[in-house]
């Protein structure tokens, strides 16, 4: 009975004695990234646990906060009642962009449309616009397919464009099936993160350059200078979050992602490595 | 002493299963509770008639449009799809199962049915994607073939067990009797079977109708992949539906706790516990109809 009582005891222990694992939560958009990266790091540091967790942005916010996660990863700016709450706990808290996540319009290889307004996609993904005719010479239906709600790209575009979506925009489960529907729609519209085009420059489908009426050239998605230098409309840094005073305990993580290695998986999990 | 031993573990035993039984109920009770008092709090913020003649659900909207027709209709259409498909087919496989089909055959033919109710409903929404999907864009002519008819063919395999199994104990339940005086005034086996052994068995056959459909009404995963999404009034089976099923699952990872947005998925999910609920017990109803028939 005293054994196992001790055991037990072990058992609690065990639980309470992990300050040697990092702990990261936040962003689903960056959970799969922020696992694969710490997968390979793992395999070059033994020595050092990382342990990741979703579950939205506003939750590694909160977990950084009360002290259960030592890194935010975050794919919005942390807001002016976040940083309050960390100043009056007396933890300043710092933060590392170690990725860009573009988001990339795609339509049918065969519409005769190369380059789209920041105006003209408003005009479509909230509705106004229900057929080609005012952007091309073709007179087809608009068809939209988007991300459901719970996506961080859905809510991402939402309010870079400032619109709320037309009801008839399809909600897909995913990039993939996105890119299936507009192969097979002529007359669709979709968006997708960049990386899942990047690879596949198939004739089937076209990715859209974006121009607003400020800057007059268009930029595409795909293109890794302009991404760089924040030139695309549609991208957005993916932020980690820690607090100032634990900067050593994290830093062989974030130094990792720095690395060429770090920067390899960035890239080949379709986001931009931030060039410094 | 042995005896006062037994009575002791007697009644042990019955306050357990007894227990056990009120935990069921207690958890329905919890359920619907928990449900009632949530939505409560979204008719606070939004009226009543405004949810149920809206024509908009768009909680993302600045104004929160919450009708909930949309998603009603959705569901009835793409439920009322299956039942068109599953009913026919699935009474006259019961039929040929109990009447018909030699015993060797239907030993084949029973369990692989019943084996179709094990198939995860995420494998058939797989299915709805890349093989039915795309086949009902061809058929039809159609950019994509995520609509409401993608996810009523889907369904309508799904409730097929249910339908048939319970349909097939409704068959067999009717007295040989019955079928016996049938042919000896003359009815060949087609007239008996459609005469006299179905109308026999008509309790039962729409017992087996709303088990199935109540299976159909609360299905999730597989009309979320498999029909589109687009949360706007259909016209047709032709159009991407979103139902109330789907729109839960969608947008409870992402709601902010506590806002009107929050509750309103209760709300919704209280329409559609409602609904099941009935279906459920007239399904019931009828299948004691069923029962006492044979006593």
């Amino acid at each position: 009975m005293k054994y196992y009582f001790n055991c037990l005891i072990v058992l609690l222990m065990s639980c309470s004695g992990d300050n040697d694992t990092i702990k990261i939560k936040g962003s689903d958009t960056e959970v799969n990234l922020a696992v694969q990266l710490a997968e390979s790091f793992h395999r070059i540091n033994p020595g050092i646990f990382v342990s990741i967790s979703g579950g939205g942005s506003g939750l590694g916010i909160a977990s950084l906060l009360n002290g259960t996660a030592d890194v935010a990863n975050s794919s919005r700016s942390i807001n002016e009642i976040e940083i309050e709450m960390f100043q009056q706990k007396g933890s300043p808290v710092d933060s590392f962009v170690f990725a860009q996540d573009a988001i990339a319009f795609v339509v049918a290889g065969d519409l005769p449309i190369d380059s789209i307004s920041t105006t003209d996609l408003k005009n479509i993904l909230d509705g106004h616009y229900t057929d080609w005719t005012s952007l091309t010479p073709k007179n087809m239906p608009i068809n939209i397919y988007g991300r459901q709600s719970n996506s961080g790209t859905h809510d991402f575009v939402r309010k870079r464009l400032g619109i709320d979506f037309t009801p008839y925009a399809k909600q897909m489960n995913g990039n993939a099936q996105i890119l299936e529907a507009i192969k097979a729609d002529h007359s669709g519209i979709g968006y997708v993160g960049a990386g899942y085009v990047a690879h596949r420059g198939s004739g089937e489908i076209k990715v859209l350059t974006i121009y607003n009426e400020k800057n007059e050239k268009a930029v595409s998605p795909l293109d890794a200078s302009m991404i760089a230098a924040g030139k695309y409309y549609f991208q957005r840094p993916l932020f980690q979050y820690y607090k100032a005073g634990s900067y050593d305990k994290i830093r062989p993580f974030i130094d990792f992602e720095k690395s060429e290695e770090g920067k390899r998986i960035i890239q080949s999990a379709g986001y931009y490595p931030v060039n410094k | 002493m042995t005896i006062k031993r037994r009575e002791h573990t007697d009644w042990l035993l019955k306050q357990v299963f007894k227990g056990a039984g009120l935990i069921t109920i207690g958890l329905l009770g919890g359920i619907f509770f928990m449900l009632i008092y949530n939505s409560f709090a979204f008719f606070v913020d939004v009226k009543p008639i405004d949810f149920f003649t809206g024509f908009q659900w768009n909680p993302e909207n600045t104004k929160g449009k919450y009708g909930i027709a949309p998603l009603l209709v959705s569901t009835g259409l793409v439920t009322l799809g299956s039942m068109l498909i599953a009913v026919p087919l699935g009474i006259f496989t019961a039929a040929f199962l109990s009447e018909l089909a030699h015993h060797r055959l239907k030993a084949i033919l029973k369990p692989f049915i019943e084996m179709l109710a094990a198939i995860p409903s995420v494998a058939i929404g797989f299915l709805g994607i890349v093989l039915v999907g795309p086949g009902i864009a061809k058929l039809f002519g159609i950019a994509n073939g995520l609509n409401a008819l993608n996810g009523a063919v889907l369904l309508s395999v799904m409730a097929l067990p249910t339908i048939i199994t319970i349909s097939e104990d409704a068959i067999n339940a009717v007295p040989q009797t019955h079928r016996e005086a049938s042919l000896a005034l003359g009815a060949n086996k087609w007239e008996t079977l459609f005469k006299v052994t179905l109308p026999a068995a008509l309790p039962g056959l729409i017992a087996a109708v709303m088990l199935g459909l109540g299976r159909a009404l609360g299905e999730t995963m597989t009309v979320l992949m498999a029909t589109g999404n687009a949360s706007v009034l259909p016209t047709g089976f032709l159009d991407a539906v979103r139902t109330i099923t789907a729109t839960i699952a969608i947008e409870m990872g992402e709601v902010p706790y506590q806002t009107t947005h929050y509750f309103a998925l209760f709300a919704i999910a209280v329409v559609l516990f409602l609904i099941t609920l009935f279906i459920n017990l007239l399904g019931e109803y009828f299948a004691n109809r069923l029962r006492k028939f044979q006593a």
